[in-house]
């Protein structure tokens, strides 16, 4: 788990709140001209790592911030694409301002009621319901064949109509989209994470008891932080399922749920930008090792995995923002 | 006025009875001390009136109002903080971080998303006051694994005081320092709650005579006796319970 970063400095001067802001610009400005020297496959490959991303940063609000381990987290997402493209397909709604805010509200509306009944629980048991609810929810999509699709998965899902006349979505256009909902929820949850809510959620992961006899009721805490994490999956999903213009009942369960889990312990829990690094690194592997050595894409990542928790404690993330801060330091005294 | 009302207030571990149909008041601005061997009961008494653990039977009253169910988090919003016997910090986070926790959990709401932690000059200025006052303000950048000893039980201290209770209950505070170190941190103490109504227990009987008004005797569970410092000094029960551990329970009746 990462630590903290210092609170409590007093304001910085521009020069160094400008130093400490620099990695967020410069990568912002790589992800922003990258795409014009990108043909049509890798520029897939890497909307798909900035929703992911999306995805990781927000179940690392849950696991990495609030200590909460949740394997059911791709419930919110694949409800979230559920809900966007039964909209589309079903009910033939296409407008973006009706289909994206809806798919988002839905997982949130599943996130407070599953938080509702896990946080009873803590711990490995914890782990246990949510990973049952996504199970749950997998299955269900797995049945109700008339809505869903079943096993086929739930085909036709175009990209919403922004309403503009004239304006089609292109890979180009879409890509942009993503990178815009990408800087918006990372900016979100870095305020969010930052905030004396945020202090709160690791004062509850760091010693829960302690935090109850400070004066904070935990329980609503912790049920807001998953609420909001369920919220900023459902923005995953929904992008993940424009994107890809189909949803299987696998994206509501354990393969897709740990996949993410993975991404934050590999990019670091508790750091925001960690988990984002994480989920680039992944997909990026991914890719490459199933062009190589297609079907044994599990396997590599099993090695990575282990690998990454023996020799990387803490993720890519904790020795990045050790390492910044070194560089900031000796910047700063020269 | 009348700060803390506990009415035959018991609590049970299965068949064990710890604590057995305590009844006391405590008016505002006491201090008192709460003394008795180990196993007593002084910190299970501690964790029932602050929530930790719920009573078996009894009521607890706070400022007239029945807090016996209440969650932890709800009676300090009432105005009642508690540290504990053995420190209870969040070890990985820096001192200024802790401070800061302590600080914003006294305080409604909690559920401010958006604004920057570094900007609550409010709470940074309140902090920069307690720990200036216990000498902590160098280290304010330290993880707190990386303390002293004595350093985190100030912290500790520090934390109960963040809420600024009307009623402080602090368990054994002086746990764990050598003999030297305890009497400074004695006086430190002293300082600090002059004007809170104070409910401590201890062993260290220097403690206990230099800082209380009062005392209560606990025993077993049951409250011997309660008094002024100098009565409780002059009691025989208390003499045999401190002195001789093997007679005193058959003459517990005749004193």
């Amino acid at each position: 788990m990462g630590k903290a970063n210092l609170a409590g400095s007093n304001r910085q001067p521009w020069q160094a709140r400008l130093l400490s802001l620099a990695p967020y610009i410069s990568i912002g400005l790589v992800l922003l001209v990258l795409p014009s020297f990108l043909s049509t496959y890798p520029l897939s490959i890497l909307t798909k790592v900035l929703i992911y991303a999306i995805f990781a940063m927000s179940l690392d609000l849950i696991v990495g911030y609030t200590g909460l381990l949740s394997l059911g987290h791709a419930a919110f997402f694949g409800v979230a694409g559920y809900a966007f493209g039964i909209l589309m397909v079903r009910y033939g709604i296409e407008s973006f301002w009706l289909v994206v805010p809806l798919g988002i509200l839905a997982a949130g509306i599943v996130a407070a009621i599953i938080g509702y009944i896990s946080l009873r629980v803590s711990g490995v048991y914890f782990l246990l319901v949510t990973l049952a609810f996504g199970q749950l929810l997998s299955v269900a999509a797995v049945k109700w064949t008339s809505v869903t699709g079943g096993t086929n998965g739930l085909v036709g899902i175009i990209k919403p109509h922004l309403g503009l006349p004239g304006f089609t979505w292109t890979n180009f256009s879409f890509y942009y989209l993503v990178f815009l909902a990408f800087v918006i929820c990372f900016f979100l949850l870095h305020r969010i994470t930052n905030s004396s809510f945020g202090r709160a959620l690791v004062g509850i992961r760091e010693n829960e008891p302690r935090m109850q006899s400070l004066g904070y009721n935990t329980w609503a805490h912790k049920y807001v932080a998953f609420i909001i994490g369920g919220l900023f999956a459902g923005v995953a999903g929904v992008l993940f399922a424009s994107f890809y213009g189909i949803m299987v009942p696998g994206h509501l369960g354990i393969t897709t749920s740990s996949s993410v889990m993975l991404m934050v312990i590999i990019g670091g829990a508790g750091t925001l930008f960690g988990p984002a690094i994480g989920a680039a690194f992944i997909l990026v592997l991914e890719r490459f090792a199933s062009d190589l050595v297609p079907e044994r894409w599990p396997l590599i990542l099993g090695v990575v995995f282990v690998i990454c928790v023996l020799f990387l404690r803490g993720g890519f993330g904790s020795y990045l923002s050790r390492f910044w801060r070194r560089v900031r330091l000796s910047v700063w005294k020269s | 006025m009348e700060v803390l009302r506990v009415k035959g207030l018991s609590k049970n571990f299965g068949g064990l009875q710890v604590l057995q149909e305590l009844s006391f008041t405590v008016e505002a601005g006491t201090k008192l001390a709460i003394i008795g061997p180990n196993g007593a009961g002084k910190t299970t008494l501690f964790n029932v009136l602050s929530g930790q653990l719920p009573a078996t039977a009894g009521s607890v009253y706070f400022s007239g109002q029945e807090i016996t169910r209440l969650p932890p988090h709800r009676r300090l919003h009432l105005g009642l903080a508690r540290s504990f016997q053995i420190n209870n910090l969040f070890l990985n986070l820096t001192l200024i971080d802790n401070m800061l926790l302590a600080l914003q959990g006294a305080q409604h709401p909690h559920f401010q998303m958006f604004r920057s932690v570094n900007a609550r000059t409010d709470l940074l200025a309140m902090a920069q006051n307690l720990l200036e006052s216990m000498d902590l303000w160098e280290k304010r950048f330290d993880p707190v694994a990386t303390l002293s000893y004595g350093d985190q039980r100030l912290l500790e201290i520090a934390f109960a005081l963040a809420s600024k209770p009307k009623l402080l209950l602090l368990d054994e505070p002086t746990a764990g320092l050598p003999g030297a170190e305890a009497t400074a941190f004695a006086d430190t103490i002293r300082n600090l709650v002059e004007d809170t109504t104070l409910i401590f227990c201890a062993h260290d009987m220097d403690l206990v005579f230099s800082l209380a008004d009062r005392i209560m005797v606990l025993y077993f569970g049951q409250i011997i006796t309660e008094g002024t410092c100098d009565e409780i000094q002059c009691d025989v029960r208390v003499q045999e319970i401190y002195l001789g551990s093997g007679r005193s329970s058959e003459n517990v009746g005749s004193g």
